[in-house]
């Protein structure tokens, strides 16, 4: 008796053993993967991510919708989202789909590993860090809205009224596409909701392309090209030194700027003409 | 990876994509063309390429093709699941699928051996050599990422466009988001390169202009203007605009429906990184249609400008023709709103103007002046004594004083500081004439926030302008004494010698919010010599969106009150409303109309 109890208790122990250590080994490597991603392309049984990696296709891999858990009527198509199930070979074994962007799921840089290439992967030259040229842009997460301050000193001949306007590459170069604030004798201002990662070039004026700013040595600037950071805001200073439509010697006189505009030696541009009706030789 | 991308290397010369498909959507707040259905693109290296899906960022200059692709080039065709072409910087990335008769080439290669079916597998291309793709290079991570424009307004629809790189997009027949509603158009042109000479106009301004750019290229466009302000109403202008590496050309007639036409050329070149040479010339017709003309007046700027060391010259001409059509018996033509005027005047100025030069040890910047000139007229310009003079030279010389901002507290709270700006500016030009004009003109501004977020920030500001206008022994005749009333300003209009103080006070309030919505509110008191007499002093004219065209004038009202109110309707159009309230001066309690400016 004791020694078939023992047997059996030995056979308990070994049992109890073999299905712990089969537990632990599926726990360590799940049967099943899923991630959910965008679609790029879908035939000839792989189904690619716009990671631009293509994973095999089981035969009989269900196609759903991830709703209503519902037969697809139509195969998956590029751009639609679909929530991905891989068996421990890497090979799709389930694809739900939807139209509107999912929630991530899974981790996409972990299948990888499942991906089908012909050819085995070959380190990239140009990716190499010391080969990616570094732009004032580098590293900037794109996409994102950003506050951007533009402060912009202007020469200090511009008039007490005079509107100040940036003009930008994004909006075709209209040289009344952004209009500033006068903040004090000499700023003015504007704030613009951008999106991060735009490069965009811009210069100011006055309001028209003839009083586009002016370099310092009196030649048409060359428009200023900016990086919108990811920072949640960013402030931006310029300085105009001259406008397109200053004249030479004209300083800060108010000068007539009717067209055609005959040249008035007289200083005073609205003088009226003499009301007793006597003739003099006012100008 | 992204930054690869970002990086603005020039773009291959002269790449031009054309694309069709079922449905293409233009983003214009982030330069993006969507595509889908039956996508085709065909680039000018003969290669063409077929798929389901496009998606090109016009800014990173880089396109995708997506599913079910077809690549055919010069060295063959090739099925894949995407392709992507990074024009700056010469390389394609395609996700080739490979069959059988290419799996036993590459089997030769020493391919994957043990492949059946077909097999995908990773290419670049380098330049336009398709015949020989880099297998297996690792790809930049975002290469086939479509942006997401899910819950975004597409501003334009088609299924036909070319997309010149780095430069424009022409679209075939779309339908414009015009205000919200999308109205079909033969064609749409949109230019986004760096050059700003294809946006220079020659056009006066308007209350609203809607530009219609129904042709061009990477160096011309044509566009139609309709506009409206308040002198013409609606009307209809036309531009074109041509420009190259060193020089460009703008033509414009506006209002072309409407008898009272301007002609405007504007011309520009620079030869080299230090001189350049503009010219704008101006004909005014009044004709019906293109009817014989009952105005004809002209005139020209030229402008040269050559850069110096720590300064620079320029020279501006300037010549009017005040009529061009033949004098007829009457001195008139059709009737006496269109006289015949003779004079034909001319001016021209040489002069140098400094760089900003910084005063050791101080805040301020000066920055000098100096020049000479003349001013013509055959008919006569000026009766000084008994002398008519047609020609008066002159010669200047100016100086500016400023300083940017000084800072005049430090407070525990940063945005509670208070800045100082202040610029003096003084010429004196002296004609033959004989007379001399000295002007003076001082600012001071007192400016700082009014909280921490900079949504509200005030200024007060101080300006006079002195003008002198000495004569001499001639004084008195120039500017003889009128009694032509007893009121105080009438006295002062008496007293009035040729010498004129403009005092101005303004506190100005902006409050901003988070990019969309600004107003401003600017006090302005007035304290003038000769003070203002209602009726006396002519205003200024106006231009067509009812602003005066000079600052500074005789007549102003003591009291003004400007309000500003201006919000952005999306990323690309805003509207801008104005008007100011002059405190029951007599005769003028709000200015002529609101100023309505719609800008795109």
């Amino acid at each position: 008796m004791n020694a078939a109890l023992m047997r059996a208790v030995a056979a308990v122990l070994v049992s109890s053993l073999l299905v712990a250590g089969a537990s632990s080994a599926r726990a360590q490597q799940p049967a099943t993967v899923v991630v959910t991603g965008q679609i790029l392309d879908y035939e000839k049984g792989y189904l690619f991510f716009t990671t631009g990696d293509g994973f095999h296709v089981a035969a009989s891999a269900p196609i759903v919708d991830l709703k209503t858990q519902v037969a697809s009527a139509a195969p998956p198509a590029v751009r639609e989202y679909a929530r991905v199930t891989f068996d421990s070979t890497g090979t799709v074994t389930k694809i739900e789909l939807s139209n509107a962007k999912l929630a991530s799921e899974g981790d996409l840089s972990q299948i990888h590993r499942f991906a089908v290439a012909l050819t085995p992967p070959v380190p990239n030259p140009d990716l190499a860090p010391a080969n990616v040229p570094k732009g004032r842009c580098s590293g900037v997460v794109p996409g994102k809205r950003v506050i951007v301050q533009f402060t912009v000193q202007v020469p200090p001949t511009t008039g007490p009224g005079d509107s100040v306007y940036m003009t930008t590459d994004q909006s075709a170069w209209n040289p009344q596409a952004y209009r500033f604030d006068r903040v004090d004798a000499l700023h003015y201002r504007a704030t613009l909701s951008l999106l991060s990662g735009t490069v965009f070039q811009f210069l100011f004026d006055r309001g028209s392309s003839q009083s586009l700013e002016r370099g310092e040595n009196g030649i048409e600037a060359k428009p200023t090209s900016f990086c919108v950071s990811d920072a949640d805001a960013q402030a931006v200073p310029h300085t105009v030194y001259h406008w397109g439509d200053e004249s030479a010697g004209s300083g800060s006189l108010p000068v007539p700027q009717a067209l055609p505009t005959p040249y008035n030696p007289a200083p005073f541009p609205n003088l009226p003409t003499n009301p007793t009706g006597v003739p003099t030789p006012r100008p | 990876m992204t930054a690869l991308a970002l990086l603005c290397a020039p773009a291959r010369a002269q790449t031009i994509v054309h694309l069709a498909a079922q449905h293409l959507a233009f983003y214009y707040d982030r330069f993006l063309i969507e595509g889908d259905g039956g996508v085709r693109v065909t680039l000018g290296n003969g290669v063409s390429i077929r798929g389901d899906a496009f998606s090109m960022d016009l800014k990173l200059n880089r396109f995708l093709v997506a599913g079910h692709v077809h690549v055919d080039s010069p060295s063959g065709s090739q099925d894949g699941a995407a392709i992507a072409d990074f024009l700056d910087f010469d390389r394609a990335y395609f996700v080739p699928i490979l069959g059988q008769a290419a799996l036993r080439q590459a089997q030769g290669d020493g391919g994957l051996r043990q492949a059946q079916g077909d097999v995908p597998d990773r290419w670049t291309f380098v330049g336009s050599d398709f015949a020989h793709p880099i297998k297996g290079r690792v790809m930049p991570g975002d290469t086939f990422y479509f942006p997401d424009v899910s819950g975004e307004r597409a501003f334009l629809t088609t299924g036909m466009a070319t997309i010149g790189a780095r430069s424009f997009v022409r679209f075939g027949a779309s339908r414009v988001d015009i205000a919200g509603v999308y109205a079909p158009l033969p064609s749409y042109y949109i230019n986004f390169s760096t050059d700003p000479h294809l946006g220079a106009n020659s056009l006066a301004g308007a209350n609203f202009d809607g530009t219609y750019q129904f042709a061009g290229n990477a160096n011309a466009i044509s566009a139609l203007h309709l506009r409206y302000d308040t002198v013409n109403k609606a009307y209809l202008g036309f531009e074109q605009h041509v420009s190259g590496s060193k020089a460009y050309a703008v033509f414009s007639v506006n209002p072309f429906t409407r008898p009272s036409k301007f002609w405007n050329l504007r011309l520009s070149d620079q030869p080299s990184d230090t001189f350049q040479i503009q010219s704008f010339s101006q004909l005014h017709t009044f004709q019906s249609g293109l009817s014989q003309p009952l105005e004809a007046q002209h005139v020209t700027n030229v402008l040269a400008t050559q850069a110096l060391h720590r300064s620079f010259l320029q020279l501006g001409y300037q010549f009017v023709n005040d009529s061009l059509l033949a004098p007829t018996p009457k001195n008139y033509y059709g009737d006496l709103n269109h006289v015949f005027v003779p004079n034909h005047p001319s001016n021209a100025t040489l002069g140098i103007t400094g760089f900003d030069t910084k005063i050791k040890g101080t805040p301020l910047i000066f920055r000098p002046r100096f020049g000479f000139g003349f001013a013509h007229d055959a008919y006569g310009l000026q009766i000084v004594g008994k002398t008519l003079y047609t020609t008066i030279w002159n010669h200047y010389a100016g100086l500016t004083v400023y300083t940017p901002a000084v800072r005049l507290n430090h407070p525990a709270r940063a945005f509670q500081s208070v800045f100082l700006n202040a610029i003096v500016d003084k010429q004196r030009t002296w004609n033959s004439a004989p007379h001399f004009v000295d002007s003076t003109n001082t600012t001071l501004s007192l400016s700082r926030q009014l909280d921490p977020f900079s949504h509200l920030t005030s200024y007060l500001q101080y300006n006079i302008l002195n003008t002198r206008d000495v004569y001499s022994k001639d004084q008195a005749a120039v500017y003889p004494s009128i009694p032509i009333g007893t009121s105080p300003g009438l006295q002062q209009f008496e007293q009035f010698a040729g010498a004129a103080t403009l005092r101005t006070l303004s506190l100005g309030v902006l409050y901003t919010n988070r990019a969309d919505f600004s107003a401003s509110l600017v006090a302005e008191k007035h304290t003038d010599f000769p003070a203002p007499v209602p009726g006396l002093f002519p205003l200024p004219p106006t231009n067509v969106l009812g602003q005066y065209q000079y600052s500074a004038y005789f007549g102003k009202p003591p009291y003004d009150l400007t309000a500003d109110v201006r919000f952005r309707l999306d990323p690309h159009t805003a509207i801008d409303i104005a008007r100011t309230y002059y405190f029951n001066y007599p005769g003028l309690r709000w200015s002529p109309q609101f100023i309505i400016q719609v800008t795109q």
